[in-house]
């Protein structure tokens, strides 16, 4: 193995993550650096079958446990006495960093093989995605030598500066996992139970919007028509991609509800202008400038 | 950093790290940021073996270091104990749901937070512009906007795109629908139903 690790080429080890992250059994604790907090999860993970079971469970503040057994996710608000019931349609699982292979970057990164190091106890490689230009965000990822499993990730500003870090505390990795650890922890029989409804998505071959400036390497991935809560009409929803960053444009017509211009939830930032009428709103895990850019560059045909 | 200084940082902060030795080890942790991010962490995991949900040796750490420098900025930085979250959504009329909760502490992140607008005398911006420091954290509703960001994880979770981070991000975002709903709340019968005006179905039990 080791020889493997120390030969095989960066889009291998992105390979073995891809797969790792969807087939790979865990327990362990899971650290969350962001803004100089520190945060602490218990989780595990199970794929029986192609069945995603999962449960994580904060440490912090009032236990929330999050419990996702294939497609549908309960979130656990033990003070609260409630439950929240979500649907995520996709196979996505909470660690996986990276999207799929179809779209996985192009041009506008560089990824190499940095250094071997050992996370959690175990031997990891770590990998650099660095970007080229300041319009989107580089990456470090530390996989395990093992399994190709992510260990720890770090998502990393222009200045070098770490936005995000997720790392294990300690990871136990292809055991079995049995069903008490991912059953809820709380019994739930009094609690309230709240279901968010599926999402409603009309496909649009051809969106009547584009963007004219788009910044390098950045295309439309995907176009929809959208019926959002409390809307009469369909919002369209356009989401751009350069193969890691995602950016989704928002166009609906302008009323009286002004949206913030600029905003950001985490490493998440928005961009909001008037155009003809029509409310366009960006927003992405990408730094502000790219979701000013494409925002302020939407046109209709 | 060496595995030689993570060990004395972390003997340090389980307080078996000799007393005489302990002030080279402050002052480095004074001047080291990675070094302080590492020691904060070591009280992370303690605290999860320990099954602990509040600090105990957070304050005294804290204490010790910012008595050394006098640092309020590093003070912050240890500043792991939240288990107050900020509210910066207000109720959404008409949302008629019950309930809920604190996920910030959890997370310990900023809500949805906003930036001033930019100054239109000062031109076209760049990246390097856009600072982060500039932002501000108001209190007002946008839940239009919160929508547009729960969207875009979806979306994005769909083509594969899923960090961690969206997908924390889009719970946190939900319960704040669930934490909306709670001041809006509306009367319940004797089914436990309620006229549901929202596009949250509550209901009692699985």
């Amino acid at each position: 193995m080791t020889v493997v690790a120390q030969e095989a080429a960066p889009h291998d080890w992105l390979n073995r993550m891809a797969s790792a992250v969807q087939s790979t059994n865990y327990e362990g604790t899971v650290i969350r650096l962001q803004n100089g907090k520190v945060e602490a999860l218990k989780v595990a993970h199970s794929v029986v079958d192609g069945v995603v079971r999962e449960k994580v469970i904060t440490q912090e503040g009032n236990g929330l446990e999050i419990i996702r057994h294939g497609n549908e996710v309960q979130c656990i608000l033990p003070d609260k006495k409630s439950v929240l019931v979500e649907e995520w349609d996709d196979q996505s699982t909470l660690f996986s960093t990276l999207p799929s292979s179809d779209i996985r970057f192009g041009n506008e990164y560089d990824v190499s093989v940095v250094r071997r190091e050992r996370i959690a106890g175990r031997k990891a490689v770590l990998l650099a995605i660095r970007p080229h230009d300041g319009f989107r965000y580089g990456h470090r990822i530390w996989l395990d030598i093992e399994t190709g499993f992510p260990l720890q990730t770090k998502l990393v500003g222009d200045d070098g500066e770490a936005i995000e870090q997720i790392k294990f505390a300690d990871i136990i990795i292809d055991k079995e996992i049995h069903a008490s650890a991912l059953a809820p922890s709380i019994d739930t029989e009094n609690f309230r139970w709240f279901t968010q409804p599926r999402r409603s998505i009309t496909p649009t071959i051809e969106s009547p919007w584009s963007s004219d400036d788009l910044p390098s390497g950045f295309r439309a991935v995907s176009a929809y028509d959208e019926k959002l809560p409390g809307r009469e009409s369909p919002v369209t929803h356009i989401l751009y991609s350069d193969g890691l960053a995602n950016v989704s444009v928002f166009v609906e017509l302008a009323n009286e509800n002004k949206i913030a211009q600029r905003s950001r939830v985490g490493a998440s930032h928005s961009f909001s202008i008037e155009i003809g009428g029509y409310q366009v709103t960006a927003v992405g895990e990408v730094p502000a400038a790219t979701v000013e850019q494409i925002a302020s560059s939407m046109q209709r045909k | 950093m060496n595995d030689g200084i993570k060990m004395q940082v972390s003997a340090f902060v389980d307080g078996e790290w000799p007393q005489n030795e302990a002030e080279l080890l402050l002052r480095r942790l004074c001047q080291d940021r990675d070094l302080r991010q590492q020691a904060a962490e070591y009280l992370a995991m303690g605290r999860v073996m320990r099954g602990e949900r509040t600090v105990a040796g957070i304050s005294m750490l804290r204490e010790r270091i910012s008595a050394a420098l006098d640092d309020k900025a590093m003070q912050a930085e240890f500043d792991v104990a939240a288990t107050e979250r900020p509210r910066y959504f207000r109720p959404v009329v008409g949302v008629g749901i019950a309930a809920t909760v604190a996920l910030a502490a959890l997370l310990g992140l900023q809500q949805m937070s906003n930036v001033p607008d930019a100054d239109p005398a000062s031109g076209s911006q760049t990246v390097a512009d856009i600072v982060e420091d500039s932002y501000t954290v108001p209190e007002q509703d946008d839940d239009q906007l919160r929508e547009y960001f729960l969207r875009h994880s979806a979306t994005s979770a769909y083509f594969g795109a899923n960090s961690i981070n969206a997908r924390l991000v889009t719970l946190q975002l939900r319960e704040d629908v669930l934490l909306d709903s709670e001041t809006a709340e509306q009367p319940v019968d004797e089914d436990g139903e309620k006229a549901d005006s929202t596009d949250v179905v509550d209901s009692q039990g699985p």
